[in-house]
């Protein structure tokens, strides 16, 4: 494309290099000065009888012309009329862009532009960046113009902007996807972002336009509303320079729905029934600018009207005796619907149905009102308290138009970001990157329940700003990190060397508080090792282990220790004892709302979401109780009694079973290898019907813990008298035992059936008598060592 | 010099029509005219405004003179909105229109400046 051949001396780039001088403060100033100058000493001269006046007056009229030019033309060159470079090219770049320009003259350029920058400080295009991607050819400018015009043309840009001249020459450089990948981003993220930029830039345009409001007799024909106006607050008054962006199609869908309900006869009500965060107020906020648009295409029945919010708080409060707040509330409709414009807005409206202390339940007489048509009132509400409003009082709820709100989709959320970004900017004086919002609706999608989207990517969005990177930058780390404050999970990756050592060395970790088991050891430290780093299916539990084998193996233990090592904490683990829970009511106590039952599963993963969930004897659960809980080991979820969703996806799940214990003992005695053991073992359990072959198929792993030898139990001893170690080093004494008082220890506390459970409380016992019957006799001090025989403990 | 002149007398001159035009619509939007037109009897802050379907006839005898006081004081302040209004849009209209007519010849202003004060002119 030969149009594309850049030139220097086109009358845009001309008009462009001269705007650089003129369109400046100090230029504009002196020729405005220089106009006015002229022509008052022209007229000056013309009073004293001077024709020369007529010369000078005459020439005011130069630099008032060369201000008018500056203003209206030079400060934003427009578009020439072809499709060529010249006729499209920016007004910045082309002030910047010098003779023969190069790929790399280009790159240095971008900077001096918007959009280049806008691009820099989201998507770390910077112009070190560029100049790594590009060469002083001056023959390859022409098709990185080429490209950068069809970038433009297929973005439906009105220029080619120094953003767009950014990305073309990106897409020149030979590994450019390769290049992109390694920064998290692909092509079409940059091409959203001129799209981004686009639709921020178009804003501030459209904030700097006058709107047309209906001026000072807008109001003359409708009534006065005192109390009204003491107990809502007026929309439509506080309305923003730029007109709330409505970026769902659903939601422009129930906005034009409104229009209609309340331009027509009938019953002029509207109850918009969504999720808390996906958008009501948004709507409804919406709904008012458009309202006071005087240029919006409205029925005259429509146009002006004033959105009211009726503030509950203040009304309770202002009502002293019973049936006061009836009568206030009476007034305020009837002001309402007396002054003829107004449209009162019942924003969580469940407020305003509720019985008791500090509530207001307004449905006797609101009904009426709804069912006569005659005011126009919006409500909000989430569907469970419409479902609570319509089982109370079906009467009210089916009295109103019902409107329901949809969450918003992934791509609609990005624009909704995008649109708030620069708001959270200028509050919290920072910059958002692209990774930001990206992580945000990421993460919220994953860890936010309590709220739909797009409120619930908003509010991680917004808490994200008190995490800034690198002085003010909101980066990807931002976001994980205010989600990590705000909701008690680990979502960033391991970054530390301690870290990264933990989880390398995990199974050394165990084992300093286990013994033997290194089967299961290492079958759970590699599922967390790739949990670690992202690989695994983030749809379900960081991993699903059951435990079989006998009493007193380490079964618990093993979980304590990943709660430790993993978790950072033996607090963070969920321990739910399923011997409790042996009948089918008992699913409901399983399952209950964290506000009626606090020790419930669900309540306890809701306040621990990044832990360890421990679920002790399975095999004595009710199979309802299984089936209940095949849902949170397959899809990482469990809702509960109130049917909110509770994540398990960053918990570790573990299900401990004796279940086969004995035959377990008997295969390792045989001396069968542990695998060929699992295989026979579930299978018995299978056919045994103690676990049905789709429960044990959720798990990711089986794990078989075998009985401990004597040798296992030695080093049990170690560590329970480390721990008793532990316990003596405030009074500064130290114990060992010698080899016989361990072997006799480990007799006495050895039980083939309870495993190595005994062993702890017989230990500590034995050792911890005999310290303190030491200690009273004075035959030992702070700072002493004891060594303890198999005699000192045979006494005992 | 050529740049700016083909400007002057093509999308500059446009232009300044456009925005004359708007400057007249954000002045009809500040006076609201043709909603004050269009309200003209209507009763000034629906200060009148109430049922009288159940009143006794004089109580809805006194709403009705109340409304026609209403719409008597109503109609007056509209008038003289509309009439301030008017006057404000057609002087500023007035002045944008002689800057219409006069904007092709500013640039020939200093050529007819230079010939005056050749010719001697003077008051």
């Amino acid at each position: 494309m030969n149009n594309n051949i850049y030139n220097y001396s086109s009358p845009r780039a001309k008009s462009a290099r001269a705007s650089k001088i003129l369109n400046t403060a100090p230029i504009k100033f002196l020729l405005i000065f220089c106009a006015i100058a002229l022509l008052c000493l022209g007229i000056y001269l013309l009073i004293v009888k001077s024709s020369l006046g007529w010369l000078v007056a005459s020439f005011s009229t130069l630099p008032f012309i060369l201000f008018i030019y500056t203003v209206h033309y030079l400060s934003k060159v427009p578009v020439g009329k072809g499709n060529n470079i010249n006729d499209l090219l920016s007004t910045n770049c082309l002030i910047y862009l010098g003779k023969d320009p190069t790929p790399q003259s280009i790159a240095k350029i971008i900077k001096n532009t918007r959009s280049g920058r806008f691009l820099a400080a989201r998507f770390g295009i910077t112009e070190q960046m560029l100049q790594f991607v590009t060469n002083g050819q001056a023959a390859d400018a022409t098709p990185v113009f080429n490209t950068a015009l069809e970038i433009r043309n297929n973005l439906g840009a009105e220029v080619v902007s120094g953003g767009i001249l950014a990305i073309s020459l990106i897409q020149h450089f030979p590994d450019y996807e390769n290049l992109l990948r390694s920064m998290k981003l692909s092509i079409d993220d940059l091409y959203q972002g001129i799209n981004w930029y686009n639709h921020i830039y178009g804003l501030v345009l459209a904030a700097k336009k006058h709107h047309h409001t209906g001026g000072i007799g807008r109001d003359f024909a409708f009534g006065y509303t005192p109390t009204l106006r003491h107990f809502g607050q007026n929309i439509s008054e506080i309305r923003p320079t730029i007109p709330t962006q409505i970026h769902q199609v659903s939601h422009q869908e129930i906005l034009n729905r409104m229009v209609q309900i309340f331009s027509q006869g009938g019953r002029q009500n509207v109850a918009l029934v969504g999720p808390d965060g996906s958008g009501r107020s948004t709507i409804v906020s919406a709904f008012a600018d458009m309202l006071m648009d005087a240029d919006s295409h409205l029925p005259a029945n429509l146009k002006f009207r004033q959105i009211y919010l009726l503030d509950s708080a203040a009304l309770i409060s202002a009502a002293n005796a019973p049936g006061e707040i009836e009568t206030l509330l009476s007034r305020i409709f009837n002001e309402a619907y007396s002054a003829k414009n107004i449209i009162i807005c019942l924003d969580n409206a469940h407020l305003f149905f509720e019985e008791g202390t500090g509530s207001v339940d307004i449905s006797n007489l609101l009904t009426p009102i709804l069912e006569a048509g005659g005011l126009r009132i919006i409500l909000t509400m989430n569907e469970q308290k419409y479902l609570e409003i319509s089982a109370k009082n079906s009467t009210l709820t089916n009295s109103l138009n019902k409107i329901i709100v949809a969450p918003a989709s992934e791509q609609e959320t990005m624009l909704i970001m995008q649109d708030k970004v620069p708001s959270f900017e200028y509050q919290h004086n920072v910059i958002f990157t692209y990774w930001a919002l990206r992580e945000a609706y990421r993460l919220s999608e994953r860890y936010i329940h309590d709220l739909a989207m797009p409120g619930r990517a908003l509010s991680l969005l917004e808490t994200s700003a008190d995490y800034p990177e690198q002085g003010k930058f909101i980066t990807e780390t931002s976001v994980q990190q205010a989600i990590e404050k705000t909701e008690g999970v680990k979502v960033q990756q391991v970054t530390t060397e301690a870290d990264r050592n933990n989880l390398l060395n995990m199974e050394e970790l165990i084992h300093r508080r286990m013994v033997n088991q290194e089967s299961a050891v290492k079958t759970v430290s590699d599922a967390l090792r790739r949990a670690s780093v992202g690989v695994r299916n983030e749809s379900r539990p960081i991993g699903t282990f059951l435990f079989l084998g006998p009493t007193g193996v380490g079964k618990t233990e093993l979980a304590k220790s990943l709660s430790e090592v993993y978790f950072n904490g033996e607090s963070q683990i969920v321990r739910i004892d399923l011997n409790e829970y042996v009948s089918e009511n008992d699913v409901s106590r399983l399952i209950a709302e964290a506000s009626k039952y606090d020790n419930s599963l669900t309540a306890q993963v809701m306040k621990r979401p990044f832990s360890v969930v421990l679920l002790d004897e399975i095999e004595k659960a009710h199979p309802k109780v299984l089936t209940t809980l095949l849902q949170m080991l397959d899809e990482g979820i469990l809702r509960d009694s109130e049917n909110h969703e509770v994540s398990f996806r960053d918990c570790i799940v573990i299900a401990t079973s004796n279940a086969g214990a004995n035959e377990i003992r008997q295969y390792i005695s045989q001396g069968v290898p542990l695998d060929k053991v699992k295989d026979e073992l579930v299978n018995q359990l299978v056919k045994s019907g103690e676990f049905k072959p789709e429960f044990l198929n959720r798990f990711d792993e089986i794990c078989i813990f075998t009985p401990l030898s004597e040798a296992d139990l030695l080093k049990v001893v170690d560590i329970i008298i480390a721990g008793v170690n532990q316990t003596l080093a405030p009074q500064k004494i130290t114990v060992s035992l010698d080899d016989e008082a361990k072997r006799l220890l480990v007799q006495k506390g050895n039980d083939p059936m309870l495993g190595a459970r005994p062993m702890r409380r017989i230990v500590q016992q034995t050792v911890e008598n005999l310290v303190a019957r030491m200690l009273l006799s004075s035959q030992i001090s702070a700072g002493s060592t004891v060594v303890i025989t198999a005699e000192m403990v045979q006494g005992d | 010099m050529f740049n700016l002149l083909s400007w002057w007398y093509s999308a500059g001159w446009a232009d300044f029509l456009h925005r004359s035009g708007a400057t007249l619509a954000n002045l009809m939007d500040f006076f609201s005219i043709d909603l004050l037109f269009k309200t003209l009897f209507s009763p000034f802050r629906q200060i009148s405004a109430g049922s009288a379907k159940s009143a006794s006839l004089d109580v809805k005898f006194r709403m009705f003179i109340d409304r026609l006081v209403s719409r008597f004081i109503g109609a007056i302040v509209r008038t003289f909105v509309i009439i301030a209004g008017i006057l404000c849009i057609g002087v500023v209209a007035i002045i944008n229109l002689a800057f219409i007519i006069l904007w092709p010849a500013l640039p020939l202003l200093p050529v007819a400046g230079i010939i005056l004060t050749i010719l001697g002119v003077a008051f």
